[in-house]
This record gives structure tokens, sequence and C-alpha cells, in this order.
């Protein structure tokens, strides 16, 4: 993988030095109409030309997503719960149902504002006392038991799952896949490794949930902060619950274990707030939500 | 999980600790963020008690909405939320949450969690992640419908409103929705 990554940078650094004169996409697609004509003239004359044809066609399908980003909302929530199932293999759920329950009815809620009601959103909270939350494709949104435990209302609940559910609708880590999967495509199409979707799909994927190990850029990250709290305060919550969060986490105590991986991959929490209060101005002085602070549920 | 009881009695030793810190000092560090005016009601239409620029250590007192009751060397008064970071911001802080949530409201033990032998989610963890259909499987079962969502929301009296999209502050040159320019992760 360490390989596959550097030949990645060492290409996207060579490709944007020679942009202009060099277009991978019709190299790409190129050797995608290359491989259904081959296909297509290899098939046997007996009844299996059907299933043949349809293989290539899926396989085509998910060399598009590599190639343009085209995704169907059926490939997204595909892709999102290959990174979910691997997410949960690092770290799995609370055995606190009632917890999973309302961390669920909120999150529809908040998610209900956002316009995706065509997927199905899952909320989960991992058994960790890690101090962060994560989201995936597709609806998948986790929040720490360690970050739980930092939440002092409903509201607050609300922010940081505003913020993870903007990550989705804004498509954060589609575009990352989209950059990574570019050249994996182009690896198989040349090697025809992949023998099926699901494979195509971890292709894309990556081993594991690096992903979310890998973080994403900083704009994606305000971008979100400012697209969560709105999210929150839509669903009729006092709109300073995810600001609230972020002076909590600002407020730990540097070097705290629990947070270095949060710290990693998003930005400094006084950037966040500066960005955040830039952007806030003196918008949400007229609303009045609900903090509900008596609302939230106590952890077993 | 339910602790132990010397964890138990470790936890409620940590509880007065706490509380008795925030009760003889009832304040928590924190740094302007911008310049600010202070002012005597937490709002903006409210008289101006005295200004601050941007750096200023301050005490954070209390939160209310989207305001924070500051005192400075020189004054003391309300300023946003947002032009405050809480914490000392390199050096560690009792800081937490104590202002800007657990003030004004009911503590809860199970927020006092020892740090020590907590070990965190580390990359390697994710990077060597297995597929676990079983939690997948779990995770389903909880999910809600939007009907559920909305039930839970109107019985907590929460009422959906047309909030507009914040623009991005003109001091960002790039958004994550255009052309992205940002490096490729390194690893």
């Amino acid at each position: 993988m360490k390989l596959k990554l550097l030949i990645a940078s060492i290409s996207l650094v060579s490709f944007s030095g020679i942009a202009g004169g060099f277009d991978l996409g019709k190299l790409l697609e190129d050797q995608l109409r290359k491989n259904r004509s081959h296909s297509e003239s290899t098939q046997p004359a007996d009844g299996s030309a059907d299933t043949q044809t349809n293989k290539s066609r899926n396989k085509d399908e998910a060399l598009a997503f590599g190639l343009f980003g085209k995704y169907s909302t059926q490939d997204e929530i595909r892709i999102g719960k290959q990174i979910a199932g691997n997410l949960l293999g690092a770290v799995p759920l609370v055995r606190d149902d009632g917890l999973l329950r309302y961390v669920n009815l909120v999150g529809n809620w908040v998610a209900a504002q956002s316009g995706r009601t065509d997927l199905p959103w899952h909320f989960g909270v991992l058994a960790t006392e890690d101090i962060n939350a994560f989201s995936a494709p597709g609806g998948y949104v986790f929040i720490t038991q360690g970050l739980y435990r930092q939440l002092n209302s409903e509201s607050e609940l609300a922010g940081v799952l505003g913020h993870e559910i903007a990550h989705i609708t804004n498509k954060h880590y589609l575009k990352v896949l989209k950059k990574s999967s570019l050249i994996n495509a182009l690896g198989q199409a040349a090697s025809k490794k992949a023998k099926s979707d699901d494979q195509i799909v971890q292709n894309v994927i990556g081993n594991g949930a690096e992903i979310m190990a890998r973080g994403l850029d900083k704009e994606a990250e305000y971008e979100a902060d400012r697209v969560g709290a709105v999210f929150a305060a839509r669903a009729g919550y006092d709109p300073w619950g995810l600001p609230a969060v972020l002076q909590t986490i600002a407020a730990l105590p540097p070097r705290d274990e629990r947070t270095s991986l949060l710290f990693k991959t998003h930005p400094q929490p006084e950037v966040r707030l500066s960005k955040l209060g830039d952007a806030i101005g003196d918008r949400f002085d007229r609303l009045k939500g609900k903090e509900l602070d008596n609302s939230l549920y106590r952890m077993r | 999980m339910k602790p132990t009881l010397p964890l138990r009695m470790l936890r409620t030793s940590i509880l007065l600790g706490a509380a008795l810190t925030w009760s003889s000092a009832q304040a928590a560090p924190g740094t302007l963020l911008r310049d600010e005016s202070l002012r005597t009601q937490p709002s903006a239409t409210a008289a101006v008690s005295g200004r601050a620029s941007r750096g200023t250590g301050v005490n954070i007192i209390t939160r209310q909405g989207g305001w924070l009751q500051i005192q400075t060397a020189s004054s003391k008064g309300w300023v946003r939320l947002l032009s405050v970071r809480a914490g000392q911001g390199g050096s560690g802080g009792a800081g937490l949450s104590d202002v800007v949530g657990v003030a004004t409201r009911r503590s809860d033990p199970s927020r006092v969690v020892s740090v020590a032998g907590v070990r965190g989610l580390n990359e390697e963890d994710l990077k060597q992640a297995q597929f676990s259909q079983q939690e997948l499987d779990r995770l389903d079962n909880f999910a809600a419908t939007q009907s559920q969502g909305r039930s839970h929301a109107s019985k907590a009296g929460l009422v959906a409103s047309n909030v507009p999209s914040l623009p991005r502050p003109q001091s960002s040159s790039n958004s994550s929705s255009g052309p992205s320019n940002s490096s490729w992760p390194e690893n």
C-alpha cells in the first residue's frame, strides 16, 4: 500500500507538472473502450454471453467512478458500507442499546434537514475513549464514546452529528476517493486484475479504514463546521452546540492521547473557532433554538 | 461497564476535587481570537464596557448562548463565544468544559474518567481493520426511520426552521467544493 501511495503521489505531481500536455482522462477512456471491444470480441457463443456482458458493464461502471467520479446513490452506499464495516472492525459499537437508539433518533432528525432523504442514515457510537467522530459516504456517521462523554446537551450532539452529516452531503470523502481511484482505475484497466464489483470497491477504498486516518483537507473541515451548525439550527436546536463542542475540545490538555488522531486529521481548534466565527458573525443572533441539556442520554 | 469499587472511589474523589476547583476559581483560561468590544450584557446592542485585543489572555466566567462573560486584566464583560479560544493552547489546562458547559449545569460523574491507561484509536488500528459484518448488522438494527426522528423531535418540542446557509468567509480563498488544490495526504 505504501508503495502504491508513493506511486500515486509521484503520479499526481507529474500530472500536474505537465497539465495540458497530457490527458489522463482521455487515456483511461481509450483503455476503457479497448477493454469493452476486447470483451465483446472474445465472448463465447453460448448462453453465458449475457452474463459476460453484464460483468464487463459492471466493471466499466466501476471504472467510470474512477475515471470521472460518476456514481449512483447505490455506489455511494456500497462504498460507505465497506468503509463503515472496516471501521467497525477496528472498533466496535458500544454495548448500550439505549444510547444507539437515541443517537439514531437525533441523527435522523438532523439529517432530515440536509436534503439527502434518499440515504439510509446510520448513526453509531464507537466503544473507544478516543475523542473523535467519523463519517463515510452513503449516510454512515460515528461518534466515539470519548467524545460523547464531553457533551453537555442534545444540541451539542446535534452539532457534532451535523458536522459529520455535512461531510456526507458535501461528498468530501467521495472527492478524496475520486483522486485515489483515478490511479487505481489506471492500474485496473492495465492489469484487469479486479474480478468483481466488490473487489473494485475494495481496491478503490484501500485496506482497512485507513481513509479515516488520512483526513480531509482543511477547507472541507471548515465547510463541514459551517454546514453542520446550520443543519442543527434548522432542526430547531440551539445553534451554538457545535461551537461549544469545539471550545470543549480546545480546552482539553494539549498532549491528551485521546485527541491525537483528531488533531492529526483536523485543523487546530482555534483556527476552526475563528473561521466559524467569521462565517457566523451576527447571523445566529435572532435564532431561538433549544439546548435540551436535560434530554441528553446518560451513558450506562 | 460497571466500574470496580476502587475506581468508583477514585472517580468520586476526582469529581470532588474538580468541584472544589470550580467553586474556588470559577473561571477557565482562554485567549481572544480577535479584537473585541466587551459588552455589559450578552447582546450585540448592549453598551460597551471595555475593549481587548487579539491574543489577550482572559478568564472565562460563564457562557450564555452564543456569548461568554470574560475578565481581562482591566475589564469584565461579554464577548461572542467564537471570539475566544478556551484553554491554554499548548500549556495544558484545567479548563475542559467547566465553564463552557458544566458550570451552569449539573455534573455527570461519567464525564470524569481516568485518562491513564486509555489507549487511543490509532492509525495502525484503522489500517489493520478487518471488515465486520456482525457490527454492521448491529448498526442496521438501530437505524431509525424518518418518522421516528420526527416523532422524537416533536416530543422534545423541536421545530424545524428555514435557517439560511452560511456564506464562506471572504478570508478563506479556496473551497473543497471547487477544484481542490489540496496536497495528496502524506503517508
